[in-house]
Formats: C-alpha cells, sequence, structure tokens
C-alpha cells in the first residue's frame, strides 16, 4: 500500500467511531425505548443543523458568545501574564499577590457571576468580567511556572552578556516560558468558553446558551441537539487552531514539548 | 537416563527492533534436570534473559518446543517462579504483603499465610520490617523480599533474571549463599541467568555457555565443587578457579566472535 | 525563662501567618472602610461586618447548613459516578486495543467542548432537582478520569504484571490487585483535577436551574437584590472549596503513603 492510501485508511479509521456512535444514537432514537421528544433522531437533529448554518441570527448569537469569551479572555491574558512575570521575577509582588492566589484557587469562579450581574447587570460586560475571572488562574499560574522554570543557566548567560533586567523579560524568560503560556493559554481557551455559556444561561438576553434555553422551554429539542452539537464542533475547531498556532510558534522546540 | 524436568528443544525467536527483524534466538536446545542449579552465561544482548523470559511463558517461541514435565509451556504458571532483575516487588504492599502474595493466590487459608510468611520473613532475616514499603528498603533487603516472595509458595522450578546484578559487591556476595542455602534445603530446580561468570561457577552444577546472537548453547560445564565447606575455601580453591577460567574463556571467545558493527 | 522562649515562638508563628495572609488583611480592611465610608453602594458592597452579620438570620432559617450539605451531595454523588466510570473506561482502553481506538477519537472531540452546554439536555432528560446536576458532573469530570485511569494502567511496569501472572494471578485478578492500586498515583492526580472540577459543575448547575444548593440559593438571592446574602453564598463557596481540597490532600497523603517521590 502506498503512503496516500494509509494515510487515507488512517483518517477513515479515526472516522469510524463517530459513525458509529451516530448508528447508535439513530438505533437507540428509532428503537422506540425512548420517547422521541427525548431523543430526537439523527436525521431531525442534522436538518436542525443544517437549518441553523443557513440562518443568520445563529451566527450572531454565536459571534456574541464567541465574543465574550474572548474578549474576557483577551483581559484574563492582559493582566493575568504580568502578575504571574512579576510573581516570578520579584519576591515583593509574589508575596503579596501569591496568598491571593493560594486564596482564591479554591473557589469555583462562577460563583462571582451572580455577584457580577448584581454590579454590572445582565450581558456582554458581567459575561466579559465572569471569563476573565475564570482566566486569571491558569495565566497566572502558567506565566509563573514557566518563567520561574526557566533554567538558571540561560539567565546567568543573558546576564553575563550584559543584558538589562527589561530586556531579560521581554529577550530571555518569555520566550523560553512560551510552552508554559501556550498551555495556560489553551486551557484558559477552554475556562472562557464553559464560563461565556455558563453565564449566559444563568441570565441573558442574547448568546448561544440564552438560544438553547430558548429551543429548550419551546419545545424545539431538535434545534436544541443541534445547537449542543454546533457548539461541540466550535469548541474543537478552536482548540485545534489554538494547538497548530501554538506549534507553529514553537516549531524552534523540540518535539515532545509540542501541545496535544 | 532421567526425563528432563525442561526442555527446550529448536527453539527459535525472532524480535522487530525499530523496523528491523533481529534474531533473538536460533534452534537453541537445552535440557535440564530436576534438582539442578543451571546458570546461562553469555554475551550481552545474546538472548539469556528472553530465553528466560520464555521459560517463564511470558513470551512465546517462533518455532520449537518447550517443555515442562513433559506439558507444552502455553503461559506463566505457579510451577515457574520468577525473581527479576528490577526485583518487581509491589510498591504498595507491605514487606509481609509482597511475601503474602503467591500464598494468597494459591488459596491457602490465611492462618497459613500468615505462618508461611512470617517463617520466610525470619529466613531472610526482616523480622521487623513486616510492615515496611518496599520504598523503604535498600537494595539487598529489596532482593531478599523478592526471593522469600518467589520461594514462598515453592514452586518447583525457579527462574532468576540477573537477580543480584543491581547489588554491590558484599550484598551480592551474602545473597549468593543465601540463594544457595535456599536451594539446597530446598532441592528445587534453578535456572538463572548471569553476565557474572564468578556467580555462575561459584553456584551452580552446571553452567551453560550461550553463543552471540541469535543465541544458541555452545559449550556446557559441569561443576562438582564441595560447597558444604565456606565462601574463602571455595572461591580459593584451584578446582573452582580452573572451571571459572575455562567459563570466562568460552564467553569472551563469544564476544570476541560478535561483529563489530553488534557491539 | 523557658515560659518566655516559648511565648516567643508561638507569636512567632502567628506572625509569620499574618505576614502571609496581609494581602487578604489588607483587603478586608480596605473592603470595609470603603462600604463604611460610602464610596460605594450598599446594595453592591455591603460592609463586610454587615455580611458576617447575615451569617445569623441564615443559620436560623436553615438556609445556611442545608444548601451545603444539598450541593455536596450532589457533588459526591456525580464524582462517585465519574470515578468509577472512569476507571472502568480508561481500563479497558489500556487493555483492549479496540475499546481504545473506538473511545479515543470521541473523547478528544469531547474534550474542548464545555460540559455545560448539555445541561440542557439533561435538564430535559432528568428534570431540575439533583439528578440532573449529577449527571453534569459525572459528565464533565469523567473525562479526567479516563485519561489519569488510562495513564496508570499503562505504565504499570511489565515486570510487576509477570510477576502476579507468574504467582497465578488471571486477567480479573490482574485488574484488581495490580494494575488499580499501581494506577492509584495516577487517579489521585485525577482526583485532585476531578474535585474541583465537580464542585464547580455543581454550583454552576444550580445557578442555571435552581433546585436549591449553594448554587440555587446565591441566584435566587441575587434575583432579590440581597447582597449580603450573596456574599455571605460566595464566603462559603470558597471556604467550601478550601476544606475540600485540603481534604483532598490529606486523602492523597494516606492512599499514596507507600509511594515514593
Amino acid at each position: 500500500m502506498n503512503t496516500v492510501s494509509i494515510t487515507l485508511l488512517q483518517q477513515f479509521s479515526q472516522i469510524l467511531p463517530f459513525a458509529l456512535f451516530l448508528v447508535a444514537w439513530q438505533g437507540v432514537a428509532k428503537s422506540g425505548l425512548i420517547d422521541p421528544t427525548f431523543l430526537p433522531s439523527v436525521g431531525a437533529v442534522a436538518s436542525a443543523l443544517v437549518d441553523l448554518g443557513a440562518n443568520k441570527s445563529f451566527y450572531t448569537e454565536l459571534a456574541v458568545t464567541f465574543g465574550r469569551s474572548l474578549g474576557g479572555l483577551a483581559l484574563g491574558a492582559a493582566v493575568g501574564i504580568p502578575i504571574g512575570a512579576g510573581m516570578a521575577v520579584s519576591p515583593a509582588i509574589n508575596g503579596f499577590f501569591g496568598p491571593l492566589v493560594k486564596a482564591t484557587y479554591s473557589l469555583p469562579k462562577t460563583a462571582l457571576i451572580p455577584l457580577l450581574i448584581l454590579w454590572l447587570g445582565i450581558g456582554s460586560a458581567s459575561n466579559m468580567v465572569a471569563v476573565m475571572f475564570s482566566t486569571l488562574l491558569p495565566f497566572v499560574v502558567y506565566t509563573y511556572h514557566g518563567i520561574a522554570g526557566v533554567p538558571q543557566i540561560l539567565v546567568w548567560s543573558a546576564r553575563a552578556m550584559g543584558v538589562n533586567e527589561r530586556r531579560l523579560l521581554w529577550k530571555v524568560l518569555l520566550p523560553a516560558s512560551q510552552h508554559a503560556i501556550l498551555t495556560g493559554l489553551r486551557i484558559a481557551l477552554g475556562f472562557s468558553f464553559v464560563i461565556a455559556i455558563a453565564a449566559e444561561m444563568i441570565a441573558a438576553h442574547t448568546g448561544i446558551g440564552k438560544l438553547m434555553f430558548i429551543y429548550g422551554e419551546s419545545g424545539s429539542y431538535d434545534y436544541m441537539f443541534a445547537a449542543v452539537t454546533a457548539i461541540m464542533i466550535l469548541a474543537y475547531i478552536a482548540d485545534r487552531i489554538t494547538v497548530e498556532v501554538s506549534n507553529h510558534l514553537m516549531r524552534w522546540d523540540d518535539i515532545e514539548n509540542r501541545l496535544g | 537416563m532421567s526425563a528432563s524436568k525442561i526442555a527446550v528443544e529448536g527453539v527459535s525467536k525472532q524480535f522487530d527492533q525499530a523496523g528491523n527483524p533481529v534474531q533473538a534466538l536460533a534452534k537453541l536446545n537445552l535440557a535440564i534436570s530436576e534438582g539442578e542449579f543451571v546458570s546461562i552465561v553469555g554475551p550481552s544482548g545474546c538472548g539469556k534473559s528472553t530465553l528466560l523470559y520464555m521459560l517463564g511463558g511470558f513470551i512465546a517461541a517462533d518455532s520449537g518446543r518447550m517443555l515442562v514435565d513433559g506439558r507444552p509451556i502455553t503461559g506463566p504458571g505457579v510451577d515457574r517462579g520468577v525473581v527479576f532483575q528490577e526485583y518487581a516487588l509491589f510498591p504498595w504492599l507491605t514487606v509481609f504483603d509482597n511475601i503474602a502474595y503467591g500464598l494468597r493466590e494459591s488459596r491457602m487459608t490465611e492462618r497459613d499465610v500468615r505462618v508461611t510468611a512470617e517463617r520466610y520473613i525470619r529466613l531472610i532475616g526482616l523480622t521487623g520490617f513486616e510492615n515496611r514499603f518496599s520504598r523503604e528498603l535498600s537494595g539487598g533487603m529489596k532482593q531478599r523480599v523478592a526471593l522469600a516472595r518467589t520461594f514462598a509458595y515453592e514452586p518447583s522450578t525457579l527462574l532468576l533474571d540477573e537477580p543480584f546484578g543491581a547489588l554491590d559487591a558484599q550484598t551480592r556476595e551474602i545473597m549468593q549463599d543465601e540463594l544457595l542455602r535456599l536451594w539446597r534445603t530446598t532441592g528445587k530446580t534453578v535456572i538463572m541467568v548471569t553476565h557474572d561468570v564468578s556467580e555462575a561457577v561459584y553456584l551452580s552444577n552446571r553452567v551453560c555457555v550461550m553463543s552471540q546472537r541469535p543465541g544458541r548453547i555452545v559449550k556446557e560445564y559441569t561443576i562438582n565443587l564441595d560447597r558444604s565447606t565456606n565462601r574463602e575455601e571455595v572461591v580459593l580453591s584451584e578446582a573452582y578457579t580452573a572451571i571459572r577460567n575455562d567459563v570466562w574463556l568460552a564467553v569472551r571467545q563469544q564476544v570476541i566472535l560478535a561483529s563489530p558493527d553488534d557491539r | 525563662m523557658m515560659a518566655m522562649r516559648r511565648a516567643h515562638t508561638i507569636s512567632s508563628s502567628v506572625w509569620h501567618a499574618l505576614v502571609a495572609a496581609y494581602p487578604l488583611i489588607l483587603l478586608a480592611a480596605v473592603w470595609e472602610a470603603a462600604a463604611r465610608l460610602g464610596y460605594v453602594r450598599p446594595v453592591f458592597l455591603p460592609p463586610l461586618s454587615t455580611v458576617i452579620a447575615q451569617f445569623v438570620p441564615l443559620a436560623r432559617a436553615g438556609d445556611l447548613v442545608e444548601p451545603v450539605l444539598i450541593s455536596l451531595y450532589r457533588t459526591a454523588a456525580g464524582l462517585a459516578i465519574a470515578i468509577v466510570i472512569g476507571i472502568v473506561v480508561g481500563f479497558f482502553m489500556a487493555r483492549v486495543r479496540f475499546v481504545r481506538w473506538l473511545l479515543d477519537p470521541l473523547i478528544a472531540f469531547s474534550f474542548p467542548s464545555p460540559k455545560v452546554a448539555f445541561l440542557p439536555v439533561f435538564i430535559l432528560w432528568f428534570g431540575i432537582d439533583h439528578l440532573s446536576k449529577i449527571v453534569l458532573v459525572a459528565f464533565t469530570c469523567v473525562f479526567p478520569f479516563i485519561v489519569a485511569a488510562y495513564a496508570g494502567a499503562t505504565t504499570v511496569p511489565t515486570n510487576q504484571l509477570w510477576a502476579a501472572r507468574a504467582m497465578g494471578t488471571g486477567n480479573l485478578g490482574l485488574l484488581w490487585r495490580v494494575i488499580l492500586p499501581a494506577s492509584l498515583p495516577s487517579l489521585m492526580s485525577g482526583v485532585r483535577v476531578g474535585v474541583p472540577y465537580a464542585l464547580v459543575s455543581t454550583f454552576t448547575a444550580e445557578m442555571i436551574a435552581g433546585g436549591g444548593g449553594l448554587g440555587g440559593e446565591m441566584i435566587l438571592a441575587q434575583r432579590y437584590f440581597e447582597t449580603p446574602t450573596v456574599f455571605v453564598y460566595l464566603l462559603i463557596m470558597l471556604a467550601t472549596g478550601y476544606l475540600i481540597d485540603f481534604g483532598v490532600l490529606r486523602l492523597r497523603d494516606y492512599v499514596l503513603r507507600w509511594h515514593e517521590g
């Protein structure tokens, strides 16, 4: 077998489990074991999905949610990475933020959502701030470990070459801890989707989380399932893009350090 | 001539190493009688550990036959106890529970298990360490537990894979005498793989020299040293030295015979 | 003389604790001051003292302990299911190649998904009481356990598996007596990750769907603009998270007492 047909076979064998899953789903749906209201058939969900795909307002809602999560992610990175870096290079900063990090480590960040709704009302502001808070911890912790874990030898040789502290941070420490920070980014991305959607489900006027509940309440379960499927696909694609971009950024690094 | 306890007839084994086929053993023949202490020596990579693992039933032969008590080996079994080079103790079990493991598998009553395990703990001199975990033990102690664990449930054959390889010289000598004592009191069949020729000659009553890969048995030495005396007398005797030199030379020749690329 | 020295060491450890916690004390002081001095409206930020005072009427009304127990019950039940299923699936994937082939793509695909997106489906199937939340917790937390169980099962040293077999252990016995204990370090890492996830999922599900528990009570208080109550539940969630993490560490120390490093 030549290499082309081997890769095709590999890809086919990776898709086959999904096909089997759909077959199983269809089997259970059609068998009458479960009330069809609770489990729409694969066909019903598929046609609802196609419908959504052609529907402009669906994309608007997705964009709203996506915007909130990415906006919050950016805020979290803007605040979290400097704090993590500061904690790694300055014992004073570490002394201040360290206990704060430890104290809030065990706090489920979703607990802040009702408070944020109280302060900022229902809408994108409270949503994005909630996302920011939930992504802070991964950024702070991973940046901290990334920079603190830079081999001393690199730091010493840079200093010996006369690099000052500021350039040290930008030219040596941050690139060396790229892997850790990008890992933190990947995790924070996952969190951002969860919190954005969760906040919309708790209280929102717009967004995909709210949309799913509207479908649920109006009994359009095939659309609800379709929306869940769409979210799964988008989350997967977003994660893949993050991984590919990260690996491209780290192409100078060892193969073992590649992300998932 | 009595039927062999263990018979290896024309056994071959090929491995796949990074896409290249490697012939580990080629038509190897070996016969071992009950109660013998046989050592298998040979150059590194000659396949002696492979042979031992096949005797243990962990790896299957590509061709040929391997028989124990006249029956083919189909897998691991309680008739063939194994002591591994890295001890393979269960780290989550105490010394006592490690030694009791094989006993408990044999469906002994818990009371008998306790009595036997405690006897072996005394035998190996680890009284007081029953409730320690293996991470708290030294190399020599771990080896003693590994030996006790396998001896305790009394398999009729013992397969030892470089059991003392990881120990320092003094501990190794102590353990060798320990093993000798256990063998002499229990009369089990012992097959030991070792790279240490002196050790092989000291302990066994037969030493088999394996060729460079693909492995075959090329020379066998029967050893009749009087082991009832102490270690000093045996090791310093002329008989011991003569045999040891012969065996060493035989192994050395196999090492030299290997093509330069192999080394 | 000895008494003086002992008093000195006690006060020095208190001093160290204070130094370590000074940012928190600072924040508490700033909070109280800002609220009291009228810099922020009380509906947004009631004084810390008011929040603490709010504990009492809530306790009297039975709205303090009961929500905690409800949330903990849901978390524990969901975790238990996740652990059992995770271990079974992870071990199966490690031992049976077909299962690994079948499930690997499905798991990899589901991994980045926000599992909370499934909550409407679970509410449809299981209603708004305990079950839908337990299922969400189980569904969210099963993934780290599958990964941990798989990692644990595939890294058992071959020698140990062989040694057990040579001593007469059969296939099922191998899973139960060797693979499971050998996987405990990996599983405990899964627990450390999974337990916080479980707690978060419970609170989130309660905030979304109501039905009691800390999350449900908190969102209710928010809807009625009872800000001190919101803060009370926030603090309780914080304390719960902290205590559970502490408990998990203690558990890990015990379960892994035989483990090197």
